[in-house]
């Protein structure tokens, strides 16, 4: 461990950002408070994003760790204990004060502030409940403020700081007890799930509170959230998202993150991944993750024990329609709005729209068109008035083939392989599709 | 036909609304454009409309009560886009907001007239007022204020749609007690809010120049701090310059510093 004393701030906050970079929550989300005259600050339900970094993801929040000493050795994290990194910690008025001046130039939506744990998680959570304190009753900040919860601190502590705090998460870190006690021998499942059912529980008896007085202060008023490592672990897609449906169902999480496994320990506990994070994966499962939040599915419709993992070539909800063909076609004119939700080029927005507009005069494929459907993935599930859009067959194999005609639809690593990898690929999953790993070459 | 040449402005289309309503000539025989005509047609009555704020006010009274806050708020949206840069070739802006209002006065539950995205107009309308909303929120998070010597927060944009009168609303409610000016270099307009005040929407084509380039002490120290931050927030293994791109547009990136300062 580098011995460090009399960094700058620019330091700090370099050392301390880079240690934050690996936990994905960066959202504004979930709240309307409007200013209140007197301090600084307002937050919005969308959320703001307010820069895209060089990975193109948003950055909303000035996400930093309060510091990266840590005591615990969990192996996929560069902040642990016997990682050699440089360690800075901020003060709680270093915090207050690049809060109030990034808000104020509006480079930022609020603070997600973390920490490794010092000393103990008492003691961490001592410092988080102090910083966030001042940033709310001195510098009068009314902006959005996201904090961890560490796991293992007094529950008190966290009671303290849930009412200071806009959104408060623990990490899963990873989906499984058995893989959490292989990675992370200083945390265990139990005292994760603890303060996430003791926030769960808080917001419950808030909301009544605040239906009895209306001036009750807000107890983590945007709801909690949790991150999961994916690849790290041999854990399936299958596995992942049951895991997500239950947080959603039993402990009313707002959002579920998942976060591609990065090596950066370079432990020999950890995979090796040659071929970069397996970014694809994440991103089919933020898409299972959305059918699940908006479009009514269940994880054991998109996947089961027998077909554990998402197909690469086609998102979640093609796969789902491809696999059910006798919900289809669906009359645009006639389904009701759940139904609408489950054809594929057809999102939450247009499916209100066009409930709506059916209302004034029947739709023709123009008028989707407009409403913002996409036509080229819906065109093979849908009828307005009794006709398709051409002559296309409802038939899995044929759908399939022209679905993967669309370029746009096949992630660039799979557009930049070659034929060797495509053949890597589960030949039997293919053959679900009736398509062989020749004729998909041909395609890409 | 008789078609009335409206100002581009909320209270000129509005008055534009009321002339051509109040002036009984029937809705099929009467247009509304909000920019002069290329070419005067032949057998066309061509009537200037002088914007008058009591027309105008009218007319926002009728939306609001009919019709609902919200399409009002709509409708002033949309006539506030730019035209030209949202899909070009459309109806004019002037004559969908009019027929889109006889619509909705015309239906049973005229809060519902923005539903009917089969009438061309209605859509036409409905594009415009998402194209001003789009923008205003992409500009929520990519305006930059910096803090000039005297203490004012200034912030300049180049927005293809007329957003001030939205930035206004928000950034009065989050910074009550700043001085701060937002500057839309294209129209030469600005939002000027005092602190505790409220905020108010002024032509600033002779905006001194000199004195929004003079910074305050602290203001280069905060700007290496962020862009410091924004640099070590990357993750290298994740890369991708395509992704950023569509996320943040090009054309916005001129106003934002993390892009134009290097560290």
């Amino acid at each position: 461990m580098y011995i460090t004393e009399n960094l700058s701030l620019t330091e700090k906050l370099k050392i301390l950002s880079d240690a934050a970079k690996y936990d994905v929550a960066c959202t504004s989300s979930g709240i309307d408070r409007s200013g209140n005259g007197r301090g600084m600050g307002n937050t919005l339900a969308p959320g703001i994003c307010h820069t895209f970094s060089a990975d193109g993801r948003c950055i909303s929040l000035l996400k930093i760790l309060f510091t990266n000493e840590c005591i615990f050795r969990c192996a996929y994290c560069q902040n642990n204990c016997n990682t050699d990194a440089a360690r800075a910690s901020f003060t709680p008025d270093e915090i207050c004060t690049l809060t109030m001046e990034f808000y104020r130039r509006n480079y930022i939506e609020g603070l997600f502030l973390s920490s490794g744990i010092l000393i103990s998680p008492n003691h961490t959570m001592e410092l988080i409940y102090e910083t966030i304190r001042k940033l709310r009753e001195i510098h009068h900040f009314n902006g959005y403020i996201h904090v961890k919860a560490i796991p293992g601190a007094d529950p008190l502590l966290i009671e303290k700081t849930g009412f200071l705090a806009d959104r408060m998460s623990i990490n899963m870190e990873l989906p499984t007890a058995q893989s959490l006690r292989a990675l992370a021998p200083n945390k265990s499942r139990a005292a994760i799930l603890k303060p996430m059912r003791m926030i769960q529980s808080g917001i419950t008896q808030n909301r009544y509170d605040v239906a009895l007085y209306r001036q009750a202060p807000r107890f983590v008023p945007a709801g909690q959230s949790t991150q999961m490592i994916i690849g790290a672990t041999p854990e399936t897609d299958y596995q992942v998202i049951k895991v997500a449906e239950s947080l959603y169902q039993n402990f009313e999480l707002k959002r579920v993150f998942y976060s591609a496994f990065i090596n950066v320990t370079h432990n020999r506990l950890l995979p090796a991944l040659p071929g970069g994070p397996p970014l694809l994966r994440e991103h089919r499962l933020y898409q299972a993750d959305w059918l699940l939040r908006y479009y009514h599915f269940r994880a054991d419709e998109l996947l089961c024990e027998e077909r554990p993992d998402f197909n690469v070539f086609l998102d979640p909800k093609c796969d789902w329609a491809l696999r059910h063909l006798e919900y289809f076609p669906v009359e645009i004119n006639r389904a009701d709005y759940t139904t609408l939700l489950r054809v594929p080029g057809i999102g939450a927005k247009s499916a209100r729209r066009i409930v709506k507009a059916r209302r004034m005069n029947r739709l023709d494929f123009t008028d989707l068109k407009k409403i913002g459907v996409v036509l080229k993935r819906a065109l093979y599930f849908i009828t307005c008035s009794g006709k398709m859009m051409y002559h296309t067959k409802l038939d899995e194999n044929y759908i399939c083939q022209n679905l993967m005609r669309d370029k746009t639809q096949i992630p660039k690593e799979l557009q930049n392989s070659g034929y060797e990898q495509l053949s890597l690929f589960d030949a039997e999953h293919l053959a679900d599709f009736g398509i062989n790993a020749n004729a998909c070459s041909s395609l890409l | 036909m008789y078609t009335f040449i409206c100002e581009n402005s909320i209270d000129g289309i509005f008055t534009g609304v009321y002339d051509a309503w109040a002036s009984g000539h029937g809705h099929q025989n009467v247009r509304l454009i909000s920019h002069p005509p290329e070419n005067y047609e032949l057998f066309q009555e061509y009537i200037a409309v002088a914007p008058d704020s009591q027309k105008s006010e009218k007319v926002a009274a009728t939306l609001k009560n009919r019709l609902g806050e919200e399409v009002h708020y709509l409708i002033c949206q949309a006539i506030l886009a730019n035209e030209l840069t949202t899909r070009k070739g459309g109806p004019d802006k002037a004559d969908c907001v009019y027929r889109t209002i006889v619509l909705g006065l015309a239906m049973k539950n005229g809060s519902r007239v923005l539903e009917a995205l089969g009438e061309p107009y209605v859509h036409r309308v409905f594009e415009l007022s998402r194209a001003t909303e789009a923008e205003s929120h992409h500009l929520l998070g990519f305006l930059r204020f910096c803090e000039l010597e005297n203490g004012v927060l200034f912030a300049a944009i180049h927005p293809k749609n007329n957003v001030l009168p939205v930035l206004g609303e928000h950034f009065t409610d989050r910074l009550p007690l700043e001085n701060f000016l937002i500057y839309d270099e294209i129209r030469r307009l600005a939002v000027v809010h005092k602190a505790g005040k409220n905020y108010l929407i002024a032509d600033a084509s002779s905006l001194n120049q000199n004195i929004i380039t003079q910074y305050s002490q602290n203001e280069q120290t905060f700007r290496r701090l962020w862009c410091a931050f924004f640099e070590s927030i990357a993750i290298d293994a994740r890369k991708n310059p395509r992704l950023q791109q569509q996320n943040i547009p090009k054309r916005f990136r001129r106003d934002i510093v993390e892009f134009n300062e290097r560290t």
